[in-house]
Formats: C-alpha cells, sequence, structure tokens
C-alpha cells in the first residue's frame, strides 16, 4: 500500500479550527479574553523566569523582619519565618501550575487516547468506558487522599490524583468527538483505499477531535489548579519548605489573626489564575467549540 | 428504568472492589511491616510474630484480600494505631457531623442558587444578570479554604459572630451556630454552578409554549416565573445538585479540617498525617462508599424524575 505517500489531508466539514475564518480576531475582540490571556501570560512568565523575577530568596528566612504587612520593600510583606511572601508567591506559582499542566496534559493525553481508541474499535468500547465509568466513581479529593497515604504526602501524590482526576472526562468527551468523525465519509473512504489502522486514527480521527480536547482541557484546567492546591492545603502535596500555593495558604492559618496576609495572599494567588483560566476557558470554547456548552 | 438501575450497580461494583483493594493496600501492603506498626515501637519479636500470624500475613495476598473483605463486611476495620479504639467506633462518631455539615451546605446553596439563577434568567441581558454570572464565576474560582479563611477571620475573629472552631453538639442541642461558617463555607462553592444551570434552563423553559400560554391566559409573571419556568427548569438542576456530591465532598474534607469539625474528612486527614493506616483506611472507604451510593442514588432519582432520559 503506497497510500502513505499520497498524503492524505483528512478534514471534516469544517476547516481546521484554528484556521476557522475569524476564531482568533473574534477571542481578540473579547475584553474579557484579552485580559485572561494577558493575565495568564503575565503569571506564566513570572512563573518560568522566577530565580529571575523573584526580588529576593524565598527560602530564606530573617527572624528579624517576621510577619510585616505589605510594605515598598516586600510588596506582599513577610511570613513568619520572615521569608518573603511575593517572591514565595511567584515560586509557588510555578509549582501549583506545574502540577495542573502536568494533570491537564498527562490526564488529557491518556484521556484522549482512550476516547478515541473507544470510538474506533467497537469491541473496546464497552470495556473502556466501563473503566471510565469506574474511575469517575472516585472523587479527586479522595484518590488524593489515598494515593498519599500510600506512597506518602508529596507533589508526586498530587500529580497522581490530578491526572486520574482529568481522564474519565477527557475520554468522554474525545468519545463522543471521535464517534462524529467516524461517521464523516472521509474515513470511509480512507478504509476503502486501505489506509493503515494507525494513519485512521492518528491522521484521520485524532486530528480531527484534538481541537475539543483541548478547548474541554482549557475549561479543565481551573477546576484541575482548585483541586490541586486543595490537596497541598490538606498536607497532601509539596512539603515544607517547598513553595506551593495550596501549602502556603495552609501554613499562614496558623497566623491568621496576627497577619492575615500570610494566608490570604496565597489563596488570592490561585483564585487569579483560576479566574482567568476559567474566563479564557469559556471565551475558548464560545469561539472554537460552542458545542461543549452547558 | 430497572435496567438502568442494575447497569447503575453494575458500575458501582467494581469500583467498589477498588477501593476496597486500595484501602486493603493501605492497611496491608503499604507498611512495610503492619505487624511491626501494631505492635508499636517496643515490642518484643515473640508479640509481633503472634500479630503476624493473628494477621495472616504469611499466608498469599489474594487470601489476605479476601480475608479483609471478609472482615469489612462484618464492621471490624481493625484498631487505631494512636487511640487504639476500634475503628469502626471513631467512624460512627464522624459520620454524624458529616452528613450535618454536607445538609447545612445545601440548605445555603439550592435556595440561593436557585433564586440568583432564576433572577439572572428574568432579568437577562440587564446589569443585574452580568452582576450575578459574574459573581457565579467568580465563586467557582474560588478555592473552598479562601472563602473559610475570610469568613473565620471577619465573622469569626474580628466581629466575634459566630463560633469557628470545633462542633459543639448536634443542631437540636444548641449546636447550630457552629455550623453555620462551616455550612456557609462549603455551601458557597455550590452556589455559583447551581445559578449558571438554573439561568441556562430557566431561560430554555422561558421560550416553550406553555409559557406563552400561561402568560396568554393573563397569569402573574411571578405565578408563570415560580409555577411554570421554574418547576420545569429544575430536573437539569437536580441532576446538577447530585453529581456535585463528589465537589461537596472533596471540599467537606477541607472545610472539616479548617474549622476543626470532628467528620470523616477530618479523620481521614489527620490519620494520614500521623500514618494512623487502619483509621486512614477505614475514613477513606467510607468517604468512597458515601459517594458511590449518592451517585447510584442520583441516577435513580433523575430516570425517576424525567422518563424521558431513559438511556438504553
Amino acid at each position: 500500500m503506497s497510500v502513505e505517500t499520497l498524503e492524505p489531508i483528512a478534514t471534516t466539514d469544517e476547516p481546521g479550527v484554528f484556521a476557522r475564518s475569524g476564531a482568533l480576531r473574534r477571542l481578540a475582540r473579547d475584553k474579557v479574553a484579552v485580559i485572561a490571556t494577558l493575565a495568564l501570560l503575565t503569571i506564566g512568565l513570572a512563573a518560568i523566569f522566577a530565580p529571575w523575577v523573584a526580588p529576593y530568596d524565598p527560602y530564606l528566612t530573617d527572624l528579624t523582619i517576621v510577619m510585616q504587612p505589605p510594605s515598598a520593600e516586600h510588596w506582599f510583606g513577610t511570613d513568619n519565618t520572615g521569608r518573603d511572601i511575593l517572591s514565595r508567591i511567584i515560586f509557588g506559582t510555578r509549582n501549583t501550575l506545574m502540577l495542573g499542566l502536568v494533570g491537564v496534559i498527562v490526564g488529557g493525553a491518556l484521556g484522549g487516547v482512550l476516547g478515541i481508541l473507544a470510538a474506533y474499535y467497537p469491541r473496546l468500547d464497552g470495556w473502556i468506558m466501563r473503566l471510565v465509568d469506574v474511575m469517575l466513581a472516585f472523587p479527586a479529593i479522595l484518590i488524593g487522599l489515598a494515593v498519599a497515604a500510600i506512597f506518602g504526602a508529596g507533589l508526586a501524590a498530587v500529580v497522581i490524583a490530578l491526572v486520574v482526576a482529568t481522564v474519565p472526562d477527557v475520554a468522554r468527551v474525545a468519545r463522543g468527538a471521535a464517534v462524529g468523525v467516524m461517521s464523516q465519509e472521509f474515513m470511509e473512504a480512507g478504509r476503502a483505499v486501505g489506509v493503515s489502522d494507525r494513519t485512521l486514527i492518528w491522521r484521520y480521527l485524532t486530528l480531527n477531535c484534538i481541537s475539543t480536547i483541548f478547548v474541554f482541557l482549557t475549561l479543565r484546567f481551573g477546576q484541575i489548579i482548585l483541586i490541586g492546591s486543595a490537596l497541598g492545603f490538606l498536607g497532601m502535596g509539596a512539603q515544607p519548605p517547598t513553595a506551593e500555593l495550596g501549602m502556603m495558604a495552609a501554613q499562614g492559618r496558623d497566623f491568621l489573626f496576627m497577619a492575615p496576609h500570610i494566608a490570604t495572599i496565597p489563596s488570592c494567588a490561585i483564585f487569579v489564575i483560576v479566574l482567568a483560566a476559567n474566563l479564557l476557558g469559556d471565551a475558548l470554547r464560545d469561539v472554537l467549540d460552542p458545542r461543549l456548552q452547558t | 428504568m430497572g435496567r438502568q438501575i442494575v447497569h447503575r450497580l453494575l458500575i458501582s461494583f467494581p469500583a467498589l472492589l477498588g477501593v476496597l483493594f486500595l484501602c486493603f493496600c493501605l492497611l496491608q501492603v503499604v507498611p512495610a511491616d503492619p505487624a511491626m506498626i501494631i505492635a508499636g515501637p517496643d515490642a518484643k519479636a515473640e508479640t509481633i510474630a503472634a500479630i503476624r500470624l493473628e494477621l495472616g500475613l504469611d499466608r498469599p495476598i489474594p487470601v489476605q484480600f479476601a480475608e479483609y473483605i471478609g472482615r469489612v463486611a462484618r464492621g471490624d476495620l481493625g484498631r487505631s494505631i494512636i487511640s487504639n479504639k476500634m475503628v469502626s467506633e471513631e467512624l460512627a462518631l464522624t459520620i454524624g457531623p458529616t452528613v450535618e455539615l454536607m445538609l447545612g451546605a445545601m440548605l445555603i446553596a439550592v435556595p440561593l442558587g436557585l433564586t440568583l439563577g432564576t433572577l439572572a434568567a428574568v432579568k437577562r441581558g440587564t446589569f443585574v444578570d452580568r452582576l450575578i454570572m459574574a459573581i457565579s464565576v467568580a465563586g467557582v474560582s474560588m478555592p473552598v479554604f479562601f472563602i473559610g479563611l475570610i469568613l473565620i477571620q471577619y465573622v469569626g475573629f474580628k466581629w466575634g459572630m459566630l463560633p469557628f472552631t470545633g462542633r459543639t453538639g448536634p443542631i437540636w442541642d444548641g449546636g447550630l451556630p457552629s455550623l453555620i461558617l462551616p455550612a456557609a463555607t462549603l455551601g458557597a462553592v455550590l452556589i455559583g454552578p447551581i445559578a449558571r444551570l438554573t439561568r441556562t434552563a430557566v431561560l430554555e423553559v422561558l421560550g416553550a409554549d406553555y409559557v406563552r400560554t400561561a402568560r396568554a391566559k393573563g397569569l402573574r409573571e411571578t405565578v408563570v416565573i415560580v409555577h411554570h419556568a421554574l418547576r420545569n427548569a429544575l430536573i437539569p438542576v437536580v441532576t446538577l445538585i447530585g453529581l456535585q456530591a463528589a465537589f461537596l465532598l472533596g471540599g467537606a474534607v477541607v472545610t472539616e479540617t479548617m474549622f476543626s469539625w470532628p467528620g470523616v474528612g477530618r479523620l481521614a486527614v489527620g490519620a494520614i498525617v500521623s500514618s494512623d493506616f487502619p483509621t486512614a483506611q477505614g475514613a477513606i472507604m467510607i468517604l468512597a462508599i458515601a459517594f458511590l451510593s449518592i451517585n447510584l442514588l442520583v441516577d435513580v432519582l433523575y430516570v425517576y424524575l424525567d422518563p424521558r432520559v431513559q438511556r438504553t
């Protein structure tokens, strides 16, 4: 079969999502979406370049300046051991974002593959969807608790919980999208000219499902961050002195009445990240894939 | 309808086995030597050997797992390493407060969410609508503990209006004040999603023929909205409320920990932090089984409420 050399380009009735006329332009006209994107970009860049952006060493304690409220020198104040909170927030955001991204990317990939395989091989469908149902039966926080109990608390426990929490939903969405693509004529045509299963799955099916999965994952990202930071807050995630936003909020709780900023500033940071992610996800969905609307 | 329920039960069974296996791992497989942990740090070698024999740790894992299921079925979850009390007894004390907390949260969130959502739908496109939707997006994006921290700091501490640590007793015995702040914290995260979905559902129904008929009959607008629109919009909302059980259980773990509320979630977290494997295993199992049961109930209720949605 030399079909490979023909380079068949699989398309649905609609052209590729990002190419779809004016999708990006429409997004750019949405003021909320633009602000959310800018906010996420700023936060993301600050997190990536944390060592250069942070004004102080996030682990440097200074017992002469403990629990200082926000000031010109320490914009977000200092914590109970005199560490600069702004610097810790920047480093903490790095860990929190990383948790969310790994959860969404790994969970999204696994879930996407499961969903697409379920749509392509009817014989696997029943088994895969039962597996997904079983996975759905575990709330994410509970998985986090169980994993932390078994392997010990740490970032790894949180990552596992977030991945397990992402997989089943993505698998459902991916399967739904893939079943739609399967009924398109080009799938049949591809099969008729003898395109291999692998090519059919990757070039024809997956490429046509990826935008739906992508939009869904942006919508989930905020939730995943919330779950991750809740596990951090419960002490199941990053261990001190590592900075992670949820854990920082938990530590600040002990000094809530003396220095409320230690706990509220990290909580606020999580709120801003999740809000921006949710707003951007909503806007992206409206532009790219209105079918996902609830 | 029968098929649907059987299907749900069939899904719940492997999930239940999965839960049990996780808990089993926690108890028998994870600790390097459970016998040593149970016996304590300065136990004699004979004691450890006796416990190992008693626990059946010398037998193959599948046999041990089967025996474990048998014990669980009889309600024997082992003894806490820390307090040496039966885990089942400790759990029995914590289930009530957790249920109380979750019901309290629902009682706050459901009426508020329904009202806000309906109001937004009726005032569609106005400032009120946009404000309510903005609040609900903000609510969805807010970590549970953030709301809790704010309530503790202001309502509890600064203004001294309500207690914010522990539970003073059951509701009927003067425990209501101590329930309000935890329930409000947990309920707050639910208001957003409920309001959002109610708005969508009511908007959909408002365009229906029977609503036009009701208006044409000259019924008052309030009657049309409450009796005709809202009632029919309730079906998806009820499902959502049920599906939020996961959210609520997860949130309950955080809320209980924050407010020192003596529930199952706090017991689980405390047990994990102090490596009290038997207690952790029992608490996680109860939470998971509660979640499975709520899901099952919602599915059955859903089919019952709306016969149109019977899946094949």
